[in-house]
């Protein structure tokens, strides 16, 4: 469980975290001869594409339409690929569960932490992008890494839930491909929410990921800070996903070792 | 104490179908599921003191490794507690997460990590986990590019790095040559100098006894015995906890044989052989070193003066020894009726894993086989020494220099 002692020992194997994260994190590039630029190269194409169809023909109008929609594409990818790589952060590796030892939310939160990576590299394009546009970010960047790590245990609350189920259920893998499609379209990444008419809004914006994306945006493009309410949602909403990640792993875990 | 294991259960549910998806899952809800319940460890409790070297034997499928398993926390006790102090190291397989496309290198430093060594050491001894495996020169190059060998001995140098207070082997030795099964002891030694407590599974009574003081000896999941590894070995050997013989099994193994092997006009009859042990009981199972007798029962038929019994060690297909009554200058004089006859071994000096035992009764000139049962009969040798071959020379050595 999520305890001071649990989150003590955890630190005490943050050697083991970064260098399985590191190690899983090379492993990706390790025999493409482009090596790290796929990533870069990845959301730049997505971009594109997504660029051309959506300003032009649908012409959405949106102040900094690249960024807006870069920076939404880049956060949406972490989610992504965070939980769509912890779904085998367990299964994945079978003899680390039955042949030693160690809390095995390590192996989760390490695999998160990998993501953490892919996503550090893709921000480096986007920096270079802002000072392309010549978009200088006011005082309400700081808010910037406080929702980042919102973002970051949401995903590990999420991943931790669904690397545990995947040891029993093997299609949850397929279910989780599903909602992640359906969530792009429905969480505000191509499109800003005022595209949806005021009385419907609150709705789309119950999912967390929706508000941390768009109060992401408004803290590093359009210098407008969190409103606290929102702030005050985003923080519950990671705590009770965490939990709940938490709780469904530890219920689990002690037959992963025969399960797997 | 560093180990302490109180009153373990551990049951395994096997469902009959296995339900990996969630569909399964949904179908399946209506019918209830079925499961095979399979207990494989039944109230074991045993303690081991700091820098104790503790055996665990059992045939296979004891529940020897599911106990290992346990203590490491891979399992979790389905009733009863075990309680560890000090720093585990469990080596239940050797690359536990070796990663063909990383580098030599690379793999030394997630493996050291795993197996729990700080950053600081890793950087300190990373060369000499190399050196010491011989692979200098493939430092930098991909594991999936050396030999199945030299990926165990990196794995090898890698671990005997670590400095636990407690260690776990499941049959690690029973890979690799000679060689490095002898690397291994050497590095158990080391360990057990240092007040390292181990507790090690294996098949290998002659390693349990080498390095065990105490063993624990299994049996279908549940404790047999406890106690000082001589004894326990010896009551693992002879099977001293069993209830005598069964004698049916015996005669299966036997009839389907009797039409090849056996010949003879019947004029006296061998009715049944049976291996004696030290204590005896009759076993199938032998220590190097200890005594044997072969009994041998007969049956006559008609009225048959000084029979000749002979007797045929086998080693696969190689004739090892063979004597009889006359040789050895034994009259068995006129024999009307049953009784038997024994050949006494004082001490057994065959140290092949199984021999096979031809028993045969025959006129007393040699011309009529009564009697001939080619090879029927067998029983293994258990060798707790390190000697090698078939057979042992009561020898020793010695020596001396020049100037």
């Amino acid at each position: 469980m999520l305890t001071a002692n649990h989150i003590h020992e955890l630190s005490r194997y943050r050697d083991l975290i970064l260098r399985l994260a590191w190690s899983d994190f090379k492993l990706r590039y390790k025999s493409s001869a482009l090596g790290f630029f796929w990533s870069l190269l990845e959301p730049l194409l997505m971009l594109l594409v997504l660029y051309v169809v959506f300003s032009n023909l649908m012409r959405i109008q949106v102040e900094h339409y690249q960024l807006f929609l870069l920076l939404g594409i880049i956060l949406w990818n972490f989610w992504d690929r965070g939980t769509s790589m912890s779904i085998w952060g367990i299964v994945g590796k079978p003899s680390l569960v039955q042949k030693v030892y160690f809390p095995r939310d390590i192996l989760v939160v390490s695999t998160c932490i990998t993501a953490l990576m892919m996503t550090a590299l893709e921000f480096v394009v986007f920096i270079l992008f802002m000072v392309i546009f010549r978009v200088m970010p006011g005082w309400t960047v700081a808010y910037f890494p406080v929702l980042f790590i919102f973002e970051f245990l949401t995903i590990l609350g999420f991943s931790l839930a669904l690397s545990a189920l995947n040891v029993y259920f093997r299609d949850v893998q397929f279910i989780w491909r599903l909602i992640v499609q359906v969530g792009f379209f429905a969480t505000p990444v191509i499109y800003p929410i005022t595209i949806f008419p005021e009385n419907i809004r609150w709705i789309v914006m119950l999912n967390p990921m929706a508000l941390i994306i768009t109060m992401m945006r408004d803290c590093t493009l359009y210098r407008v800070p969190p409103g606290p309410m929102s702030l005050a949602y985003v923080a519950i909403s990671t705590l009770v996903v965490l939990l709940l990640g938490y709780l469904i792993f530890d219920h689990l875990e002690p037959k992963f070792a025969e399960a797997i | 104490m560093a180990v302490q294991v109180e009153h373990l259960w551990k049951t395994f549910q096997i469902p009959h179908e296995r339900r990996t998806t969630l569909f399964e899952n949904l179908a399946g809800m209506m019918k209830p599921r079925r499961y095979e319940t399979y207990t494989a460890l039944k109230d074991v409790s045993f303690a081991v003191d700091e820098g104790e070297c503790v055996g665990i034997i059992g045939d296979n499928g004891s529940g020897k490794s599911t106990l290992l398993k346990i203590i490491a926390n891979i399992l979790r006790p389905t009733r009863g507690k075990v309680s560890v102090e000090g720093k585990m190291t469990p080596f239940l397989e050797l690359g536990v997460g070796f990663q063909p496309d990383l580098t030599v290198k690379e793999n030394v430093g997630v493996y050291a990590t795993v197996m729990g060594l700080s950053r600081k050491m890793i950087k300190e001894r990373t060369d000499n986990i190399i050196d010491f495996a011989g692979l200098q020169k493939f430092e930098d190059t991909k594991l999936k590019n050396l030999s199945s060998g030299m990926q165990v001995r990196l794995a090898f140098s890698t671990a005997i790095q670590t400095d636990p207070d407690i260690l776990l082997v499941d049959e690690v030795l029973a890979v690799g040559d000679r060689e490095f099964q002898q690397k291994c002891f050497e590095v158990f030694n080391r360990y057990r100098r240092e007040g390292v407590t181990i507790l090690f599974v294996s098949h290998d009574l002659g390693a349990v006894r080498r390095f065990c003081s105490k063993t624990l000896m299994l049996k279908s999941g549940k404790q047999v015995e406890f106690g000082d590894t001589n004894e326990v070995i010896d009551k693992y050997v002879y099977k001293l906890n069993e209830t005598k013989y069964d004698e049916r099994n015996n005669s299966e193994q036997i009839a389907p044989q009797e039409k090849k092997t056996r010949w003879g006009n019947k004029k006296m009859e061998i009715t049944d052989v049976k291996f004696i042990n030290k204590y005896g009981n009759e076993s199938n199972n032998f220590m190097f070193g200890d005594p044997i007798t072969v009994r041998i029962f007969y049956k006559s038929n008609a009225e048959v003066s000084n029979p000749v019994f002979g007797i045929v060690f086998y080693h696969q297909d190689t004739y090892c020894y063979g004597t009889t009554t006359e040789f050895k200058g034994y009259n068995t004089g006129v024999i009307r009726g049953s009784g038997h006859v024994d050949f006494v071994v004082e001490r057994l000096q065959l140290m092949g894993e199984k021999f096979d035992v031809t028993v045969a009764v025959a006129s007393s000139d040699y011309a009529t086989s009564y009697d001939w049962h080619d090879r029927f009969y067998s029983f293994n040798i258990h060798n707790p020494t390190r000697d090698l071959g078939l057979f042992s020379l009561d020898c020793s050595w010695s020596g001396s220099k020049d100037a």
